[in-house]
């Protein structure tokens, strides 16, 4: 395999940061259409409907045309998918107001930051270990070279992804501080306290596989959690992966933990006083975090882009088609989407904890359970490796 | 008269937050200003108005029987029951009696409302909670109350569905039907409701504690109905004082304990449940009853039916003089409540025998207990303010008037 020249690097790396930002704008409108319907359908209802109506735009096309042949139109169920596009150009076009009161710049570098740290963390998310693919000869300047599954899968991988994370809660709070009003104020530091007590049970609950695998880069994590172990990972990981997935919704603010936002104490708690794009930032960046959270939860418990989580690798059947037992860019997706799907389901189910509750939470049951998992994750390496 | 801003002691430097007059917590238009140490809230102060209407002065220059729509718009989230309170104290006042179909359909009715303003209660506590999808089971329900009050007064909302001395018109036909299968699928919804709620940690944890008041505050503060059930009193102006004939139903009072927001959610849900029996009885009454007359007989008080208006001169001249002149009304003055859903409503009505009364007062169920809610919710967190406000289900219409 030839050695890429530094321009064929920079291409490559280009490539590969346009398919992940694809990636991300293709999950994320799915998943607040997903989360409309998901949660109507759980609330007795059928969610986004009307966005088009019988007669205009591309589904009144093709309702149209249904009625002409005679059949009557199925598609009046799916007519909210429009609204994927509807929402961007909805923030897109809104008046974008600024208190007059609110810090200029701040105000302006508060969603920024939250947006930017979100996306920055998928940086480092292996999608398949290894090359994802490689181009083909024809393809001109970067034929015949790989396109390997992370866009940096560097060695301190998770060290990275922790670290931008938590750039994100300054976007929050400074969204509070720069508005200048009282309900962001509140919620901000609300989220604050929250998101800065949440890290520790996350990052000890994130401790155990680096234990076990003995890395921080991502690939070499979900390969080892998902094939490499000699024994079973699912008895000591079921709790470090139910403490992580807790601090996951409190981390990107979902309920039963949305205490920044909650609506009806808080009106819409940090970016109560943001409109049009400013918001459109804060509110796909908690969709983007959620992306994260699933996909480090797929990585690091759930078999990343192997078929089956915990060590359980082995028990793919030989005679089973040889696919099925190989890591797979599709596995990873198809986890992450199971994953956000629990953040829905969890959303349409359950109140909303207390300020002090939840920190009682974190503080009094997730932190020594997340102990307690890395004492048992620690015993199990001792013992087996 | 010169309205005045409340004037806002500021001690310390504590931050003054605005609930309200549009908050998406205040149900209705009401604001209340907290003062907060922190998330703590140190003081709330209720401020109430923004819905005021004047309707008992309005009252001061319509007849008895125009007042009627108008009660409609106190407690809106079961306005049946402020046209059967009001009705009833008018006939008090004229000491008549309405015949006794009307009277089982003025409790079917009233059950079916009580049941429809609790499942609003307890469902938009629930979303000022978090729980948004409980509100929706419920809301369900509230639909099919709404289409049977839409078959029976043809409207859904402001009913008007009562007069002096009866009812407006009989059920319809379809009526039973529908409300039978309500009653079959009313329990199974509030089962799911509670799978959800009742046992739900997180709902526990959020309402147990929340709002304690003892029954002597309950009393001095002059809670009624289910506020001051959940705090241990059976008080219930259904067996306290019997009105409408509910002596002949049988049904429990359900109590609390503490008087919490937990309460105060178990106790509307068994009040719920209780209306479901109370309704049951009233079908089988209305059975055994047959086809009757739904307003009384005399033509003095109830306006006579169109086709004799159409051809009796006797009955032209009743129904002129009932639109033009009103009802004779006897000098006097009369109190008389009845078990709302929210408490005891009370209507007051002082008549000095001419066609409009000389002054109605109303006493709302929920105007009491908004009172107490500086001391509810003092050393609270805002959460808990809102869930407290929740529970004491404030309506703004019946609050300002």
């Amino acid at each position: 395999m030839p050695t890429p020249t530094l321009t064929q690097t920079l291409v490559i790396a280009l490539i590969q940061a346009i398919l992940v930002v694809i990636f991300i704008f293709v999950i994320v409108p799915l998943t607040i259409y997903a989360e409309r319907k998901v949660l109507g359908h759980i609330q007795l209802r059928l969610g986004a409907t009307r966005i088009a109506g019988t007669h205009t735009g591309l589904t009144g096309l093709v309702n149209r045309s249904m009625w002409k042949l005679g059949k009557v139109p199925v598609l009046a169920y799916w007519r909210g998918i429009p609204m994927l596009v509807g929402d961007i150009l909805k923030m897109i076009l809104k008046e974008d107001v600024r208190p007059t009161k609110a810090d200029r710049f701040v105000f302006f570098l508060a969603p920024s930051l939250s947006f930017v740290a979100a996306v920055m963390a998928f940086a480092a998310v292996s999608f398949v270990p290894g090359t994802f693919f490689t181009f083909p000869k024809w393809v001109p300047l970067v034929g015949g070279l790989p396109l390997s599954g992370g866009m940096a899968d560097v060695n301190v991988g998770l060290l990275w992804i922790l670290g931008i994370a938590s750039v994100g809660v300054y976007g929050i709070v400074l969204a509070g501080w720069a508005s200048n009003s009282k309900y962001p104020l509140l919620g901000s530091l609300r989220s604050g306290a929250q998101i800065v007590s949440y890290e520790v049970p996350l990052t000890l609950s994130l401790l155990a596989p680096v234990l076990m695998s003995g890395s921080l880069q991502f690939s070499h994590m979900a390969t080892t959690m998902a094939t490499g172990l000699p024994f079973w990972g699912i008895v000591p990981q079921m709790l470090g992966f139910l403490v992580y997935f807790t601090c996951g919704f409190a981390e990107t603010n979902r309920l039963p933990f949305d205490m920044p936002e909650a609506e009806n104490e808080l009106v819409a708690g940090f970016h109560t006083e943001y409109s049009g794009m400013k918001f459109g930032f804060f509110y796909l960046g908690e969709y983007i975090n959620m992306a994260v959270v699933s996909a480090l939860a797929a990585g690091f418990f759930l078999g990343g882009p192997w078929l089956l989580p915990f060590g359980l690798q082995g028990l793919v059947n030989p005679y089973l088609p040889a696919w099925l037992g190989q890591p797979c860019a599709l596995f990873f997706v198809v986890k992450i989407v199971l994953l956000l799907f629990v953040f829905i389901w969890v959303r349409g189910t359950i109140p909303r904890y207390r300020y002090d509750q939840i920190m009682a939470v974190a503080w009094k049951y997730l932190i020594p359970l997340a102990l307690v998992n890395l004492l048992l994750a620690a015993m199990v390496r001792y013992l087996a490796v | 008269m010169n309205a005045m801003p409340p004037t806002l002691q500021r001690d310390d430097d504590r931050m003054i937050v605005n609930l309200g007059p549009s908050h998406p917590s205040t149900h209705g238009t009401l604001r209340l200003i907290l003062e907060l140490d922190g998330e703590f809230v140190t003081k709330g102060t209720p401020e109430i108005g923004y819905l005021h209407r004047g309707v008992e002065k309005l009252g001061e220059n319509l007849s008895y029987q125009q007042f009627i729509p108008l009660t409609d718009r106190l407690n809106y989230c079961s306005s049946i029951m402020n046209n059967v309170g009001y009705t009833l104290a008018v006939e008090k006042l004229l000491g008549i009696q309405d015949p006794p179909r009307s009277q089982v359909i003025r409790v079917l009715v009233s059950e079916l409302s009580r049941i429809g303003d609790h499942l609003v209660c307890v469902g938009i506590n629930a979303v000022d909670i978090g729980a948004f999808t409980a509100f929706l089971y419920l809301f369900k329900e509230r639909e099919t109350i709404y289409d049977l009050l839409e078959m029976a007064a043809g409207q859904r909302l402001h009913t008007s569905f009562t007069r002096i001395g009866g009812l407006m018109r009989d059920i319809p036909e379809g009526f039973l039907p529908l409300l039978e299968q309500f009653q079959e699928s009313l329990p199974r919804t509030l089962d799911e409701m509670e799978k959800l709620l009742t046992r739900n940690p997180i709902w526990y944890d959020r309402t147990k504690g929340v709002g304690k008041i003892t029954p002597e505050d309950a009393i001095a503060w002059g809670y009624t109905g289910p506020c001051l059930r959940a705090a241990g009193l059976a008080q219930d102006l259904r067996k306290a004082q019997p009105y409408l004939g509910y002596e002949g139903y049988e049904f429990d009072i359900p109590i609390g304990t503490t008087g919490d927001v937990y309460d105060r959610y178990l106790v509307r849900t068994e009040e719920m449940r209780q209306s479901h029996r109370i309704i049951q009885q009233c079908i089988q009454k209305l059975r055994e009853l047959g086809p009757g007359p739904v307003i009384v007989d005399d033509y003095k008080v109830a306006l006579p039916p169109k086709d004799k208006v159409y051809t009796r001169m006797e009955s032209l001249i009743h129904h002129f003089k009932l639109v033009m002149h009103g009802i004779d009304m006897p000098v006097g003055e009369v109190y008389s409540a009845t078990e709302a859903a929210n408490g005891e409503l009370g209507f007051y009505i002082v008549s000095d025998g001419g066609k409009s009364p000389y002054r109605i007062h109303v006493r709302p169920p929920c105007f009491p207990i908004f009172n107490s809610f500086d001391e509810q919710a003092r050393g609270t967190l805002i959460a808990d303010a809102v869930a407290i406000l929740g529970a004491m289900n404030i309506i703004a219409g019946e609050l300002d008037r």
